[in-house]
């Protein structure tokens, strides 16, 4: 008796996870059987405050917005700073800030019960799948389309493009709040002391391959969680080289998108690298701060693709007097489709307003106030990170190297701005990284990475429990 | 449950009627009703059972009812599609894979841990010197103490100093290994290479756990009376021929029971992969299949079928349990005992 239980006694996160989603499932289960209709109805059930030009959105006096953030690198201060602007414009409107370090699994109960909060920061490793939750989410048009506590209309403040990569199906329904800048990082201080300049080109970047390794160093490294931040540099190579052609094939999970010249061309660019050994061995077993360390502190390693969350990331394992600064993704041949120049940026921090929730009018209310100069200006100060907002970071980039050159980066590229879905929509980027992994240590070729990868998108395309998102 | 096997005897038995059934059964009636009685009852059996049935049975019950639908987890809404993430799961290449490696972790984890933690029980119980009192080595309170020590720490923290032990450029692994000299391990990637990562994740795991079965084996042959032991010396049995006729035989249950528990744990095994291999390893030679059951449920939003690979696993572990009765059984054990 004991020992049979026992099995199923272990299944704890089964039990976990799922009992508390199943006991509060069960009433609303029971309801949806009865009145048998969908989701997803629109259900503001909040009596509306008066609309205005200072409450778009007619937040009720002393209602109060429930607003979930997501705990990580950025940490929760921010979106209090925001809440308290909230509270100082709107009357008698109270906002409740809670931090969660694991997004789905905190709210999943919640989002079944038809209770989610107002405001969600839907961010992190344990974020929601958009695609999951897209149809119960608000529209966010008229959040950009209001005007902003100093006046001016929202929209007309931000950097262009920010809005793609929330936009699905035509649907504006996330709000991704921290400008995100792809791009490869390096120190300005050992370059200009070692007289080394950035590469533009995969030749280039072999050949000062060479040059590193005549100083004992390697070219570039990785860790092992973050063998994809390749895959985004290659991607982004590609879509500079081929243009949108290369994106759309992606986005859409074309058969044989992976085998477009372009990508291909990326690929055996990156495996030149390898095979000549420039790459730091071990990084699939290297858990990814530890390798990042390797270049940050230990200089073992001299280029680092990733995001501009880095500096802040490695704050305290970075040497004194490296100058993080970050360049373009390099292209491929001279005559590609977008200049160097054309950058790989998105926004991150997913910002989003349940349908269902109790005070839909105060969450876009919240958006309102974290769009604005001072919660803006106050998150690109502590946060050393840009906002989608314009503007709000000083020429010496509050002292930042990195955040200054992101925001150089901004302004060469110009319009010439591009991002991508497809991995995080579909949640591919942990099958994705074993491919990487095996193909970054010179386990495996290009045939094996581009089969690797077709597999993975062909396995997406063709389960029709999957919905997909068209691109164009 | 004596007071109504015996009550239902009494009244089973009693062929002939007369008042003695009568007496018996009204007796048996009077004294289920005392307080002591009901109370008791509702202590030990109503609120257990209800308990049990509330938070164990009917989390399964809807797990497996949500098995058969095609639920994303974040909607009260849900699809009855029948069998068909069954048939789903049994083509998906990764998630087969997956039971693969948890599968062979079942057998090797349980039978390297409970040979090496039987071996070092032996020893520091009846492996001492030949002469005189049955005892163990010199010092084997020291080394059962000792040997204890991982068990202590937590599987997580466990996975976490092992992941930097195993770091291929700062790790004291390949760090050690270098320093004697060989140099191929320099920047070897342990957990990153294919043909070495599941040995390393089950090195950390029996590591980890072969101090706890060692306890508890040296509790079960404190049990077995010393006599068999002098016994078996006098009639002429070496060491390792006591171990394999006396000892084993003896505290037969207790290994079965160890068997299971510990190949439960490695069925599960998603502490230590989430330390040590969040991302499945190398060619997802290291994948199990809780961490694709959480990876689906939370990342893809498909809790249907993440239900579905739960059912399984529960399947699997069930069976592995039978498995382990049954070879005992084969081999002279009678599994009853083991409870």
């Amino acid at each position: 008796m004991d020992i049979n239980s026992r099995p199923l006694g272990r299944r704890d996160f089964l039990r976990g996870s799922l009992a508390a989603a199943a006991l509060a499932a069960t009433g609303s289960l029971a309801a949806c059987a009865t009145s048998g209709t969908g989701t997803s109805t629109s259900q503001s059930s909040a009596p509306a405050g008066q609309v205005s030009d200072t409450n778009p959105f007619g937040v009720q006096s002393g209602s109060t917005v429930d607003a979930v953030i997501f705990k990580g690198g950025y940490g929760i201060d921010y979106a209090e700073f925001a809440g308290k602007q909230v509270e100082a414009k709107q009357q008698g409107v109270t906002v409740k800030v809670t931090p969660t370090t694991k997004v789905a699994q905190t709210l999943q109960p919640r989002f079944v019960a038809g209770n989610p909060p107002d405001v969600i920061d839907n961010s992190g490793a344990g974020l929601i799948g958009i695609n999951t939750i897209r149809d119960q989410l608000a529209e966010l048009n008229d959040v950009i389309e209001a005007k902003n506590y100093e006046g001016t209309v929202i929209k007309d403040t931000l950097y262009p493009g920010v809005t793609n990569p929330g936009t699905f199906d035509g649907k504006f329904i996330v709000l991704n709040y921290a400008l995100t800048v792809y791009a490869i990082w390096y120190s300005a201080s050992l370059f200009d002391q070692m007289g080394w300049t950035v590469p533009k080109t995969y030749d280039e970047m072999l050949a000062l391959g060479e040059e590193a390794k005549g100083k004992g160093k390697y070219l570039l490294g990785w860790g092992k969680e973050a063998a994809t931040y390749y895959q985004t540099m290659a991607i982004g190579s590609a879509i500079k080289e081929g243009g949108d052609e290369v994106r759309l094939a992606l986005e859409n999970l074309k058969p044989d998108c992976w085998s477009l010249p372009p990508i291909q061309d990326v690929f055996n660019g990156l495996k030149k690298i390898i095979d000549a050994g420039y790459m730091k061995p071990g990084g699939s077993g290297t858990v990814f701060t530890a390798a990042q360390a390797q270049w940050s502190d230990a200089e073992d390693f001299i280029l680092y693709p990733s995001g501009g969350w880095i500096e802040n990331e490695m704050k305290d394992q970075t040497k004194s007097g490296f100058k993080m600064t970050g360049a373009p993704e390099p292209v491929v041949s001279s005559n590609s489709k977008m200049p160097w120049e054309a950058l790989h940026s998105t926004a991150g921090e997913g910002y989003i307003v349940p349908s269902q929730g109790k005070n839909v009018a105060g969450g876009k209310e919240f958006l309102r106030a974290m769009l604005s100069k001072d919660a803006a200006v106050n998150f690109a100060k502590t946060k050393l990170s840009s906002t989608i907002v314009k503007g709000t970071v000083p020429a010496d980039g509050f002292g930042s190297t990195a955040l200054q050159s992101q925001i150089q980066m901004l302004e060469k590229a110009g319009s010439n701005i591009f991002s991508w879905n497809f991995v995080d929509l579909y949640g591919m980027n942990t099958d994705q990284l074993v491919v990487w992994n095996s193909f970054l240590s010179g386990d495996s070729d290009v045939a094996k990475l581009t089969k690797g990868l077709q597999d993975i998108t062909d396995k997406v395309a063709k389960d029709d429990s999957i919905k997909k998102v068209q691109v164009s | 449950m004596t007071t109504l096997a015996s009550g239902g005897v009494t009244s089973g038995v009693s062929a002939p009627p007369g008042g003695l059934r009568r007496i018996g059964s009204a007796r048996w009636r009077r004294r289920n009703l005392t307080f002591d009685k009901i109370s008791f009852f509702l202590v030990f059996l109503v609120i257990p059972v209800a308990f049990y049935v509330g938070f164990v049975v009917s989390p399964f019950v809807q797990a497996a009812y949500f098995s058969l639908t095609d639920w994303t987890g974040f909607t009260p809404a849900m699809n009855f599609i029948g069998l068909s993430n069954y048939a789903k799961l049994f083509t998906d290449s990764t998630f087969l894979q997956a039971m693969g490696n948890n599968i062979l972790m079942a057998f090797v984890v349980p039978i390297v841990t409970l040979g090496l933690a039987m071996f070092f029980a032996t020893l520091v119980t009846v492996g001492g010197s030949t002469r005189g009192n049955i005892k163990g080595l010199r010092n084997s309170s020291f080394y059962r103490v000792i040997s204890f020590f991982p068990y202590v720490i937590p599987a997580i923290v466990i996975g976490l100093i092992w992941s930097q032990i195993y770091d291929p450029s700062a790790g004291l692994l390949n760090g050690i290994l270098t320093r004697l000299g060989l140099e191929q391990f320099t920047s070897f990637a342990w957990l990153g290479d294919p043909r070495t990562a599941r040995w390393a994740v089950m090195f950390v795991i029996i590591w980890g756990l072969v101090g706890f079965y060692m306890v508890l084996f040296i509790a079960a042959i404190k049990g077995v009376p010393a006599e068999v032991f002098e016994a078996a010396r006098i009639d002429g049995a070496g060491r390792f021929r006591t171990a394999i006729s006396i000892t084993i035989p003896l505290i037969r249950e207790n290994v079965q029971t160890a068997f299971i528990y510990i190949g439960i744990l490695a069925l599960d095994a998603f502490v230590y992969m989430a330390a040590l291999e969040p991302g499945g390893g190398p060619d997802n030679t290291t994948l199990v299949m809780a961490q694709q059951l959480f990876t689906t449920a939370f990342a893809k939003g498909q809790f249907g079928y993440a239900c579905a690979m739960g059912v399984v696993l529960a399947v699997i572990t069930l069976a592995y349990a039978g498995l382990v009765f049954a070879v005992n059984r084969i081999f002279g054990g009678k599994s009853e005992v083991g409870e």
